[in-house]
């Protein structure tokens, strides 16, 4: 398993990789509000938020595959 | 703009590829060691589709050339962020990767795109493309400068990269065996249990 880039989001992270699946989404949804306000933090959620915007044409490539 | 290209074949089934691809920089990948974080921001399933879509957050750790640092200055921290978008389609049997750097986008622009597709029941194709743009003004010497050093890192971390994930997935094939052997042992003794439970009653 590898880190996480904010330490103490961590824990949650290493315990996604053992958790059955009832605990898996629960424990997903720490993580990420962790992640989260540690992005924020860093000010990196911004840059992710422009990334995103940036990837719309990937996206309609890579998932507007007719069924 | 300079492009690096890499094409190379991984002998192993697409499935065990596209499932280890999720633990390419774990610590049995002792060669990339400049990937110091990997944090998965965001997964969805498309419901019409099947197409699983991760966005994570690749967090690197290396080094900038001194010459570069000296240009820059010390705005150049040594941490750098990639944000990384991937669609797996169980469908195509096709695993896409695009990556984009985050940290000094105003200076450069790399957008990297990874694809796996089996070759057959038994190699996997793994084909790379980054596209690297520098995007400061001033000399065309120094962007070109800047373009090429960051096409010779891609080609040292591309070879470094493949070793890695090979571990991984050789990692990965015995500790799946031993579970499967493990989940057969675990059957055959709960059959033998029946079995002396029968017999007894």
């Amino acid at each position: 398993m590898s880190q996480s880039l904010a330490k103490q989001c961590n824990d949650l992270k290493e315990g996604i990789g053992t958790a059955d699946n009832n605990e898996c989404s629960t424990l997903f949804k720490e993580y990420s509000s962790c992640l989260q306000g540690a992005l924020k933090e860093r000010g990196i959620d911004r840059l992710l938020e422009d990334a995103r915007e940036d990837n719309k044409e990937n996206d309609a490539a890579f998932l507007g595959r007719k069924k | 703009m300079k492009v690096f290209s890499n094409t190379e074949t991984f002998d192993y089934s697409w499935e065990e590829v596209s499932t280890a691809n999720w633990r390419k920089y774990c610590p049995w990948n002792d060669k990339s060691t400049h990937v110091v974080a990997v944090d998965t921001v965001s997964r969805t399933v498309d419901p019409a589709t099947g197409i699983l879509r991760t966005e994570r957050l690749i967090t690197c750790k290396q080094s900038a050339p001194d010459w570069l640092k000296s240009v820059m200055g010390g705005c150049m921290a040594d941490e750098s962020h990639v944000f990384e978008t991937s669609y797996v389609d169980p469908a195509t049997r096709t695993v896409t990767m695009v990556s984009a750097n985050l940290t000094w986008s105003n200076l450069i622009n790399v957008e990297e795109t990874v694809v796996y597709r089996p070759l057959n029941e038994h190699q996997t194709q793994f084909k790379q493309e980054a596209k690297i743009t520098a995007l400061c003004g001033g000399w065309q010497r120094i962007k070109n400068n800047i373009e090429d050093s960051l096409v010779k890192r891609f080609r040292e971390n591309a070879i470094k990269g493949k070793e890695g994930f090979e571990a991984v997935l050789e990692m990965s094939r015995r500790v799946f065996a031993e579970e499967r052997e493990r989940e057969k042992m675990s059957t055959i003794r709960a059959q033998a249990g029946h079995i002396r439970m029968a017999h007894a009653s």
